[in-house]
């Protein structure tokens, strides 16, 4: 085993953890969904980093990971980011957390917090989604199908290019005047991964988890979000007991980028 | 061209439109809530749509559903981020309900205050289609490439395995990467009936009933992979694995037996975390490293049953001399080290003669099976127990002094007393027991001068009547 100590940094570099605001404030962790990176709270951070301590990370894959650390059976299901999460707040000590988690990584606070509820304060769940394929009554907003389209789509956005090229041609390395490495990374993400990635988060189920969170939760919906449509905001909501669901003007599936303000007042609103 | 000359090379208003409705490209102003708020002439052509179909609807309903997700979880962040994204593949959901591929340049710009997404779109079927090609040629070659490469690493991690557990280990650690499994473990019959597992974790079962694999050998009716793709699935084949399922957060598993032509003698599983559906190239490389495993498992635990014949007495599975002699050695070698007493016990079967002479020699080595086990039952854990010859055997008792060894022989000596199965009461069989106690001292010994006291001890109990204990201290 490794060296007390030597864990938290492992787990710092692993997931690119970077963290800012008020040292002294609550934490509020950011995670990103599927597609992109951290980069993606860029222009919400600043709305907290006055009275929070911002922790915001990478899932392996995405950004500025370590991608040597990508573990295929880990990461076969929502599960192995979950772990990450956990280990994340505990090597960074942090308590009563505010977990805002985007898309994908909605669930995986869901599941995360399921299984270890004590460093989790409150849930935010951004453009949530328990289910993506439609089932029986369930509408998830998509079928089998579509989930394969996308996998195709990807392929023909990246895995047509060789792998070694791939992270160079979903940067931006033709913009040399974005120097620091943070924004160097901006939403590379390896091919491979994402296409494991994509299948993981897209095929994952977890319906029956909702009926298990205990903490306060805010379902944050986009209008016109064809990713999350509003029933399945809707069924987040109403199967998270306890839960509170406010529907944003902004649209799309990333409010984050869309309407970063708005999406900030809400949860200030939420924890006020 | 009166009234509106232009200087040289420069376009008129009309020429200008001509060129944005009818550019070799289709062209797209988008808001930045996703609304088209213009089109051009090429775009329609392509798409068959009329303007009034696609000026104030959203973008994202003229892509295809694969498409639209790729746009919202990939597109979107990164037009954002960066201000533009090229050479981005997309789906196009035509009017008549095919499919354009397309390609796009995409740019962020800001149009009297507002921001405005500019959409440049170019057809790419025939590049598209050659690509798809190509990347399917490829990841086909990769997979059979790929298969080719795990049935190696297994061979070659399975010819350097000296042991069963390491081949066991080793089956695990390529089906754990072959495969993306969460957890995958070995499991290997451990007499006839229960499973052990020998290698890897079987996620499932610190769920289920401590008893499960007692009676594993259930499990081996298989007779070929058998797999559940779902919880659901799980909870169909019983209440008990569903559970278990749930409670350990594996949404699927497969077994794949691991046989030789003599039998099942185990079986390999392979955990996911979420629910998947296994196709033939599964089943295929998950038989065919199962295959490969038997094979050198079957012959390591040939190897292991010669080794352990040629030190175990065939009749009744005791240790037979040569390995006493080794255990003695041992034995004597750690009393010394650690100062402590070493017993040693002969025992010798009255009244055994009578029964092989009437009875004959089947009914006495059934008697001689019965009291091996008997022994085996009346020892401590760390003693050992061998067969001397005939009627004779020797129990060596390490870190036993008096009280001990007396206990451990009067046991003996009581337990084969009681009647055997197969032998008439008119042949009653006991045990003469002599007793060797040493205490390391100034004296050196070895195993032959403990056996012959132990012995010598055993012949007076003979002299004394029989059916005793005698001890004698070396």
């Amino acid at each position: 085993m490794a060296l007390p100590g030597t864990q938290a940094v492992d787990v710092h570099r692993r997931n690119n953890v970077r963290i800012s605001g008020n040292p002294g404030g609550r934490a509020i962790v950011f995670a990103h969904g599927f597609g992109c990176s951290q980069e993606v709270w860029r222009a919400v951070v600043p709305f907290f980093e006055a009275r929070f301590r911002v922790v915001q990370f990478d899932h392996v894959g995405a950004g500025g990971s370590d991608t040597s650390a990508y573990d295929p059976g880990k990461y076969d299901s929502l599960h192995g980011y979950a772990d990450d999460l956990l280990e994340i707040l505990e090597a960074e000590n942090l308590d009563d957390v505010v977990y805002v988690g985007h898309s994908v990584s909605a669930m995986i606070g869901v599941l995360a917090s399921n299984r270890d509820a004590s460093r989790f304060g409150a849930l935010v769940l951004v453009g949530p989604s328990a289910r993506y394929v439609n089932e029986g009554d369930y509408v998830g907003g998509f079928d089998q199908a579509d989930i394969d389209g996308l996998l195709d789509s990807l392929d023909a956005n990246y895995l047509g290019w060789s792998a070694d090229m791939a992270p160079v041609m979903m940067g931006n390395p033709e913009r040399p005047e974005l120097g620091d490495d943070l924004t160097a990374s901006f939403c590379t993400v390896d091919p491979a991964i994402a296409r494991q990635f994509a299948r993981v988060t897209f095929l994952s189920d977890n319906r029956r988890d909702l009926a298990e969170v205990t903490l306060p939760t805010l379902v944050l919906q986009c209008t016109d979000d064809v990713i999350a449509p509003l029933p399945v905001g809707h069924y987040v909501h109403t199967h998270v007991a306890g839960s509170e669901f406010v529907l944003l003007a902004t649209t799309g599936h990333c409010p984050n980028l869309s309407g970063p303000s708005e999406l900030a007042n809400a949860i200030q609103a939420y924890l006020a | 061209m009166t009234g509106s000359e232009l200087p040289a090379g420069r376009l008129s208003d009309e020429s200008y439109e001509e060129l944005y409705e009818h550019a070799p490209c289709g062209f797209l102003s988008v808001s930045l809530d996703g609304v088209v708020v213009r089109a051009n002439e090429t775009f329609l052509t392509w798409t068959g749509y009329a303007r009034s179909d696609v000026v104030g609807a959203a973008f994202t309903s003229l892509l295809t559903p694969g498409s639209r997700l790729f746009y919202e979880t990939r597109f979107v962040p990164v037009l954002r981020l960066d201000g533009e994204a090229r050479e981005v593949s997309m789906e196009l959901s035509r009017y008549d309900g095919t499919t354009l591929h397309v390609l796009t340049n995409s740019s962020l710009v800001t149009h009297d205050g507002t921001g405005m997404v500019r959409i440049a779109v170019f057809d790419s079927t025939e590049r598209r289609t050659y690509e798809r090609d190509l990347v399917t040629a490829r990841r086909q070659a990769e997979e059979s490439e790929a298969r080719v490469r795990v049935l190696q690493d297994a061979a070659s991690a399975f010819a350097q395995s000296n042991s069963v557990m390491a081949v066991a280990q080793a089956l695990v650690d390529v089906s754990r990467v072959a495969f993306a499994a969460t957890e995958v473990a070995v499991l290997l019959l451990k007499n006839a009936v229960a499973l052990e597992v020998v290698a890897g974790v079987h996620p499932l079962l610190a769920h289920m009933p401590a008893d499960t694999l007692e009676s594993g050998s259930e499990a081996l009716r298989l007779d070929d992979v058998f797999a559940l793709s779902s919880v659901e699935e799980g909870e169909e084949f019983s209440p008990v694995v569903g559970a278990a399922m749930r409670l350990a957060r594996i949404g699927a598993i497969t077994s794949t037996p691991i046989e030789s032509e003599s039998g099942l003698f185990g079986v390999l599983t392979c955990s996911f975390g979420r629910g998947r559906e296994f196709d033939s190239a599964y089943y295929g490389l998950s038989r065919a490293l199962a295959r490969q495993a038997s094979q050198v498992i079957g012959r390591l635990l040939l190897q292991e049953q010669l080794a352990s014949e040629a030190l175990h007495d065939q009749l009744t599975g005791l240790a037979n001399r040569a390995l006493l002699q080794e255990r003695m050695d041992e034995s004597i070698a750690g009393a010394l080290r650690e100062k402590v007493p070493l017993a040693v016990l002969f025992v010798d079967l009255d009244g055994f003669k009578a029964v092989n002479d009437h009875l004959g020699h089947v009914v006495g080595d059934s008697a001689l099976r019965e009291v091996a086990g008997r022994l085996r039952e009346s020892v401590r854990a760390t003693d050992v127990v061998g067969r001397f010859g005939g009627d004779e055997f020797v129990i060596v008792c390490p870190e036993s002094g008096e009280d001990a060894a007396m206990a451990v022989a009067e046991r003996i000596r009581s337990s084969i007393a009681r009647p055997l199965e197969r032998v008439h009461s008119r042949f009653p069989v006991t045990a003469s027991i002599g007793v060797a106690l040493w205490e390391p001292g100034d004296d050196a010994v070895d195993a032959d001068l403990l056996f012959r006291i132990a012995d010598e001890a055993m012949y007076r109990c003979k002299n004394a009547g029989k059916d005793c204990i005698t001890l004698v201290r070396v």
